[in-house]
């Protein structure tokens, strides 16, 4: 009953985006009151919320009838997180997905001229063409509420490693409403295009819709990566898995996008950069999501082949076709004379756009080789970390570089270099005293060296022009990828470890950090095995540490739950990797990992600087500005 | 200015193209990776001679493959946390019991396991008379390019290798591959 | 005044120089770590994982195996070649830049290359012209708007239609998707048990996957299961039917004449000598071969 109830609001979903889609096209086209594409799009979002719900009625009241409560519900999960499993499987994160894009239509779609900018009906259009898609494709490709006869007595239960932790409930919904905001300025951009008007791109609603967005997806990044190294054990928090990469694609697009929308304010030429980076970043979000929903790619995070596949693939391709057509026949219409000055605030945000952009093309080009591979030579092939980090970073390193300039910039004027004399110095003198007393490596040294130099720079500006409230949010987010920098750097340059299979009271060491195996309990537990081994650590941590090793027989996966323990020069990090089933041995892997919390704290503080950002924006005005904002209605006789 | 707008439309073809047969071949490779052939072990011939395989066997001896030139050997790669092992050990007693006169020998390789817990499953299933090297590391079944457990490698009477399977082979498996070995001299 | 300038420069001069010195100290080749070379191979065992990253005991013994080899002198070449003889290029988590692989270079090398050239040729060009277009198109005549409506809902109508009258949402017959995702399920399930040894509950399972699918091959691990569980009259009867349906299969010949063996039938030698012209290269005629001399 629940299953058709939930069949039956996800068509009328389908059939209410199809009419925003229409309606919202009338109203640009014709431009008729758009009271009833209103109506439709406020329909949609109450469909899509409708959807969630019954999912979730479904989930909490154990209906195993319903194919995506058989496959991922169960009845010894914890509240907690059988409400939060609604989005840990594919079909039922794509219902999350609905919501939030039918949310933000609601709100593009709003009355307020000042929030939705004079191209509102055509950008509605857009979005309610890729609402049509999506509601077609959970509906015929992916529905999660198709019913399973004979009715199972009990379910798997969620993705267990989706269970180690709280923080993974959030995770997701943050990366979703972080890709699909970027739709917005996808909208936008199309929209121009369509209606022939690159000047009247809405850069206050692109530029708060893509600053919300980014935030998101950085916090959605930092959690992934700390989940990925705190859940499943392997000791790192990045891999340039096809799947972290495929939410780094959009982020490194919508940076250079934030970038240029500030710098676009003034400069007509960069309005095509802007328009075309709005709409590549939400491109990159549909190839991404092909990549990760469709089994193309193998990762840990991948969800299983799905046939979604072959409809992704189509829409990803149309999308990318119509955005290129329409970059192709506009061109030419938008362009000026560019009259500033190298070291100007344009011409070095241009530069920027212009590293990003080479950043994402070479983790685009590193994620798609082996699918290249692939279809060129028929076997497999895998790039790993090695080519990214070779080719990725040094291209990031120089991004840090100009970042440096940032607190210096003025449109239109070249900046004063003789400021940068204390940030340069100190980043040398770091350089120095680091390369003297360790050897990390050339570009974990240069990453030091330009963590200095950033940070520097920012804190001499605080103090030179200090009060000015509205720096503070890209300062903080400035000095958060700062930080990272160099929590990245000292961890990949000093991390050590070692593993050995150790019995009781043998021990380990590594890093001044002795681990004396002590005990390795069996514990049964209701919904597995778990084994504890526990360490005396000696040497620099005192106390005891406790990793794990989980079973869980429902899905036969064997989890590594590490033990951490954090101080302020880094983290001693112990996983089980085996263990004797008589319980006189284990195989114990040791890392000391230093300053791997800067990584968190710096994702934190970038995401936190954005969202002041983001928060301020709305309330600020400019008046002299040549008006892209000012409400005219486009198309409207 | 025309010229360039059909550049820039033949180079966006281009791109579309090259993406969709890109993006596409996943798709295949996806699909094609979740219907394995068939039931029963992914079977490969193999050639080139047999790589060494020496050391103490679980109950202490010596063992060295090299001095089992002229006979079939099976090499076995196992464990007593590995499942679908539990299946396999006992048709592969069967095995030896049945062609051991024919000159069949067969050695597993008992990787990254105590030698306690090897010998209680061994009792527990009656197969005491395998004789497995001890690998506590792994090494030596990665020197055999294993990739996983259980697997297993078949070399002939002039030591070369002929056929590995991955995953638990059974008596009908057995039965076409090495009577054939055996009958060739 | 100059004084500061000078003590600038000479700081500026001593800075540079410890920078270089440490950038130079840095630089020197370091010895690649165990580390750095499982970081460089892919786990054989798991869905795109490093040998360092894996918890797979495989990898664990391929660590361990880089450790030994490096402690016996080997070079880290030399070890990566020992497992690149033995599992292959795909062991190998990079790449090698020749041949496909310069177009990890070439392409971001093209794409930075294209849009610095854009940006150039923007700062260049004069401006252009303002938009020839102007976008505020004129009211449209009743007429248009009239048609471009009743499009718009027929356009809806049609999607209503598909969307709740297809056969996918008739309550009566199960959802064809939910059907294919059980037998695909089942069939694992029954895949598995025949992977175990445990044929009987197999061919039930088959059997289920059967009713609902009736393809060929699923009917003919149905036939083999009922034939290893000693139901063999069962299983030529499925045998037959495949072979009915589809005369050319040699497997079901196969099957249904050791299904007519196994209950003793006396038509099984004539069934198996058929199986036998039929495919005498199939890697299980020589098996057939040897049964039909014995009997």
């Amino acid at each position: 009953m629940t299953g058709q109830i939930g069949g039956i609001v996800l068509g009328a979903g389908l059939v209410a985006a199809v009419a925003t889609a229409l309606l919202w096209s009338r109203v640009a086209l014709l431009g008729v009151s758009a009271r009833p594409a209103r109506a439709a799009t406020w329909a949609t979002l109450a469909m899509a919320v409708l959807a969630c719900a019954v999912l979730e009625v479904a989930l909490v009241g154990h209906d195993f009838s319903i194919r995506y409560v058989a496959e991922n519900g169960g009845r010894d999960v914890p509240l907690y997180y059988t409400v939060t499993s609604l989005w840990a499987a594919l079909d039922g994160s794509l219902l999350l997905w609905l919501l939030v894009l039918a949310g933000c239509a609601v709100v593009v779609g709003g009355r307020r001229p000042e929030r939705s900018g004079p191209l509102q009906p055509y950008a509605m259009a857009v979005i309610g063409v890729v609402a049509v898609f999506f509601f077609a494709l959970t509906y015929f490709a992916a529905n999660p509420f198709t019913a399973v006869s004979p009715v199972p007595a009990d379910g798997p239960g969620p993705n267990p490693l989706l269970r180690e932790h709280p923080a993974m409930g959030v995770h997701p919904p943050l990366l979703y409403a972080g890709y699909i905001g970027l739709v917005v300025p996808f909208a936008y951009g199309v929209a121009a295009l369509l209606a022939g008007r690159t000047d009247r791109l809405s850069v206050t609603v692109v530029r708060r819709w893509t600053l919300v967005s980014w935030v998101l997806l950085t916090g959605g990044i930092t959690l992934g990566a700390w989940w990925s190294y705190a859940v499943l054990g392997w000791g790192g928090y990045w891999a340039w898995d096809p799947v972290e990469n495929a939410s780094l694609l959009p982020w490194l697009t919508a940076t250079a996008l934030l970038h240029t929308l500030l710098a676009g304010r003034r400069t007509p030429a960069l309005r095509s950069w802007t328009i075309a980076l709005a709409c590549s970043s939400f491109l990159l979000v549909l190839v991404g999501t092909f990549l990760t929903r469709s089994g193309a790619v193998a990762s840990v995070h991948a969800f299983t082949a799905s046939p979604l596949g072959p409809m992704l693939l189509g829409f990803v391709l149309l999308s990318v076709a119509v955005v290129l057509g329409l970059l192709v026949s506009r061109s030419g219409t938008a362009a000026a004379a560019n009259p500033s000055p190298l070291l100007a605030r344009e011409s070095v945000m241009l530069g920027n756009a212009v590293l990003m952009v080479a950043v994402a093309a070479i983790v685009l080009t590193g994620t798609l080789f082996p699918l290249l591979v692939q279809a060129v030579q028929g076997h497999r092939a895998a790039v790993g970390p090695g080519y990214f980090n070779r080719a990725a970073v040094p291209v990031a390193l120089v991004v840090l570089l100009l970042m440096g300039l940032a607190p210096l910039l003025r449109p239109g004027r070249a900046a004063d270099l003789r400021d940068l004399r204390v940030p340069a110095f100190a980043g040398l003198a770091v350089a120095a005293v680091i390369g003297m007393l360790s050897r990390p490596g050339v570009l974990a040294l240069a990453a030091f060296a330009l963590g200095a130099y950033v940070l520097t720079g920012l804190a001499q500006s605080l103090v030179r022009r200090r009060g000015d409230l509205r720096r503070w949010g890209w300062m903080t987010a400035h000095a958060g990828i700062a930080v990272v920098a160099v929590g990245v750097a000292a961890s990949s340059a000093y991390t050590v470890s070692s593993e050995r299979q150790l019995r009781a009271g043998e021990s380990i060491t590594v890093g001044g950090v002795t681990a004396r195996l002590e005990t390795v309990d069996r514990l049964g537990a209701a919904n597995g095995m778990r084994v504890r081994v526990r360490l005396a650590l000696g040497g620099d941590a005192g106390g005891t540490s406790e990793p794990q090793l989980r079973y869980y027989p429902a899905r036969d996966l064997t989890v590594s739950v590490p033990a951490i323990r954090s101080g302020v020069t880094g983290d001693v990090y112990a996983t089980v990797l085996g263990a004797a089933p008589d319980g006189t041995g284990a195989t114990v892997r040791l890392a000391v990992n230093p300053l791997v919390w800067l990584v968190w704290l710096g994702g934190g503080m970038t995401a936190l600087g954005a969202l002041t950002a983001a928060v301020r924006a709305p309330s600020r005005r400019r008046s002299p500005s040549p008006s892209p904002e000012t409400p005219v209605p486009v198309g409207a006789a | 200015m025309n010229r360039r707008r059909i550049a820039g439309a033949v180079l966006a073809v281009a791109a579309v193209t090259v993406l969709g047969v890109t993006l596409a071949s996943g798709m295949q490779r996806a699909s094609g990776d979740t219907t394995p052939a068939a039931t029963g072990p992914v079977t490969q011939a193999r050639t080139g001679a047999a790589p060494p395989l020496r050391g103490r066997t679980l109950t202490g001896a010596r063992f060295d493959l090299t001095t089992l030139r002229g006979k079939v050997v099976l090499v076995n790669v196992w464990a007593s946390w590995c499942d679908p092992c539990r299946q396999e050990l006992p048709v592969l007693a069967g095995a030896q019991r049945r062609w051991s006169a024919d000159g069949l020998e067969i050695a597993g390789i008992d990787i990254r396991d105590n030698a306690e817990s090897a010998h209680r499953l061994l009792t527990e299933l009656g197969v005491q008379d395998l004789r497995s090297v001890a690998d506590p590391q792994g090494t030596a079944a990665v020197a055999w390019g294993a990739r996983g457990v259980p697997e297993t490698f078949v070399v002939d009477r002039a030591g070369q290798l002929r056929w590995w399977a991955q995953g638990a082979v059974d008596a009908a498996w057995l039965e076409q591959r090495i009577p054939p070995l055996l009958a060739a001299s | 005044m100059r004084l500061r300038r000078l003590l600038l420069l000479a700081v500026a001069a001593v800075l540079l120089a410890a920078a270089g010195t440490a950038v130079w100290r840095s630089a020197a080749p370091r010895p690649e770590t165990a580390h750095g070379i499982a970081e460089g191979l892919l786990c054989p065992a798991c869905q795109g994982e490093s040998v360092a990253q894996s918890q797979s005991p495989m990898a664990a013994a391929m660590r361990d195996t880089i450790d030994q080899q490096l402690a016996a002198g080997r070079t880290p070449d030399q070890v990566r070649q020992f497992f690149v003889d033995r599992y292959g290029e795909g062991v190998l988590a990079e790449p090698g830049y020749d041949g496909i692989g310069i177009l990890l270079w070439l392409v971001p090398l093209l794409a930075v290359a294209a849009v610095v050239l854009i940006v150039l040729r923007q700062r260049r060009r004069r401006p252009a012209a303002p938009p020839d277009r102007d976008p505020r198109t004129p009211a449209p005549p009743i007429g248009r708007a009239r048609m471009w409506d009743t499009v718009a809902v027929a356009v809806i109508a049609l999607v209503a239609v598909v969307a709740f009258a297809g056969p996918d949402h008739d309550s009566a017959d199960p959802p064809a998707r939910a059907a294919a995702d059980s037998t695909s399920s089942l069939l694992t399930l029954a895949r598995s048990l025949e992977g175990q040894g445990r044929y009987a509950e197999a061919s039930e399972v088959y059997r289920d996957v059967v009713a609902q699918r009736p393809d060929d091959r699923t009917r003919l691990r149905l036939a083999f299961t009922l034939l290893r569980s000693d139901r063999a009259a069962e299983a030529a009867t499925t045998a037959g039917q495949v072979l009915h349906d589809s005369p050319g299969n040699t497997e079901a010949l196969l099957l249904l004449g050791l299904a007519r063996r196994a209950s003793g039938s006396p038509d099984a030698t004539t069934t198996l000598r058929r199986f036998l012209k039929a495919a005498p290269d199939d890697p299980a005629a020589p098996e057939v071969r040897r049964l039909l001399a014995r009997s």
